[in-house]
């Protein structure tokens, strides 16, 4: 059985040295760490939100915080953690905004159009499905951990929590995407994950 | 291997990627966590943001882009907020006097004034750690400020006895102002030095360093007050803390808004 490669594993140690010469006004490390860090907290966005656009509009402002406050980087800490409690905020913010809007529209006429998913997003709709069963403090664990490939200790830092608690909560999130997982009737998804595990499975 | 053991190797992150034997025995035994192994595989493809946008978003940085001095080191603030705190202790016990100090009892010297500065250790380190985004928590920093407030009340329960007062408010309120006086300027040189970071939980930050400020306080009176009742002690010198978090609270609500006011403005490209 294997899990496959995760996308984030960045040698973090070259990260913090774009930072550094990012403080240092070096353009050229502005466009290395914005093109080797979007995909990732574009997935981040993503895998919470399903709206591309949407998961864009948030990677654009959590750019341009980022560059409000990159003095507040610490040459020689992690830069993930540093750069996700940013994307952490930007996210709560934007739901914060949303909230507050949708608390004071009406209804209108026109209906909302639902969200195309074209090929490429249906991989993740049915990940972005299950984790939406859970709650909010163990989804977003399980997406920086499973998603962004962050660490134990990374995710602690970014929801300025302690490892234990972020060990339980991926704990109970597993718990509880098991029995979901084991609670799915014989269909299309089944007949999936039993093709996936029969490939997947080395005996 | 149990289904708990199989979670730790979920969660740990490792450059090879196959599982172990044991895992992968486990997994082509247990149903759910096969299913859940190629859930989160399914859950790792990828997806990437259009060129366009990562092309206009780097076009913005660089066009306002200038150096900038990093934050100091975390001992740089923790000496500061250090030499903040006991400037101010010393001033008030210069000040007003020490007959607080000398009515106590050496066992009660010794547990108040170690929860005292162990509470103003702790609050400082978790205050410090969160200027920077990112920052290694050993304990909660909700949960800290909390735990200190609690702890101090048990410790004044427990050292201290009920004793008649005759003037119980007014000797109080004095007291209470007394407190804030030198709460308020250790509040202020605070957030001085806590203006340059501080940018992902202003809340939080504010709460926790005016509760700091209000441990100072606490410490003036406890060195100045001779006053050893129970109750006095509880109401009108912990009493302190409260105005403080609140006002830090409040300052950093205001600061939060500010900046989102701000970062709305800025966000479009």
């Amino acid at each position: 059985m294997q899990l496959e490669a995760r996308p984030s594993a960045f040698p973090d140690a070259d990260l913090e040295h774009l930072m550094a010469r990012y403080q240092q006004a070096d353009p050229a490390a502005v466009a290395a760490l914005v093109e080797r860090l979007s995909p990732q907290l574009y997935r981040f966005f993503a895998g919470q939100l399903g709206s591309k656009a949407d998961a864009e509009d948030m990677l654009q402002d959590t750019w341009l915080r980022i560059h409000r406050v990159r003095h507040t980087y610490r040459a020689g800490d992690p830069v993930l953690p540093w750069v996700y409690t940013i994307a952490r905020r930007v996210r709560v913010d934007n739901y914060r905004k949303r909230y507050r809007i949708s608390s004071r529209e009406m209804g209108v006429d026109v209906l909302p159009e639902c969200p195309v998913h074209n090929g490429e997003t249906n991989m993740l709709r049915s990940f972005e499905e299950l984790v939406a069963a859970l709650p909010e403090s163990q989804r977003e664990v399980v997406i920086m951990l499973q998603v962004d490939g962050l660490s134990l200790e990374e995710t602690a830092r970014v929801t300025s929590s302690t490892t234990g608690a972020v060990k339980q909560k991926a704990h109970r999130a597993f718990e509880r995407l098991r029995s979901l997982l084991e609670g799915v009737p014989k269909g299309p998804e089944r007949t999936l994950a039993a093709q996936s595990a029969s490939k997947g499975v080395t005996q | 291997m149990t289904c708990r053991e199989m979670d730790t190797v979920i969660e740990s992150r490792s450059g090879d990627s196959t599982l172990p034997p044991e895992a992968s025995r486990h997994v082509a035994e247990c149903e759910g966590c096969r299913l859940l192994v190629i859930a989160f595989n399914k859950g790792n493809n990828g997806l990437d943001p259009s060129p366009d946008r990562l092309k206009r978003i780097q076009t913005a940085m660089v066009e306002s882009l200038r150096p900038v001095r990093p934050l100091a080191s975390s001992r740089v603030y923790l000496l500061a907020f250090t030499l903040i705190s006991l400037a101010v202790v010393v001033l008030g016990s210069f000040l007003l006097g020490m007959s607080g100090w000398d009515a106590l009892s050496k066992v009660q010297r010794t547990i108040v004034f170690t929860a005292l500065t162990a509470s103003a250790i702790l609050l400082a380190v978790s205050v410090v750690r969160q200027m920077a985004p990112g920052g290694k928590h050993s304990l909660s920093p909700r949960l800290l400020p909390i735990g200190i407030l609690a702890l101090l009340i048990l410790v004044i329960a427990a050292v201290f006895r009920v004793r008649h007062e005759s003037a119980f408010v007014p000797d109080g309120l004095a007291c209470l102002r007394t407190g804030l006086t030198y709460s308020i300027p250790a509040a202020f040189l605070f957030s001085l030095l806590l203006s340059g970071g501080a940018i992902v939980y202003p809340k939080l930050i504010g709460a926790a360093a005016g509760g700091f400020a209000g441990l100072i306080g606490l410490s003036v009176l406890e060195v100045q007050c001779p006053n050893l009742n129970e109750y006095h002690i509880l109401v009108w010198h912990w009493g302190v803390i409260l105005p403080c978090s609140i006002g830090g609270l409040s300052l950093g609500a205001a600061v939060e808004y500010i900046r989102r006011r701000g970062s709305h403005r800025n966000s479009r490209i």
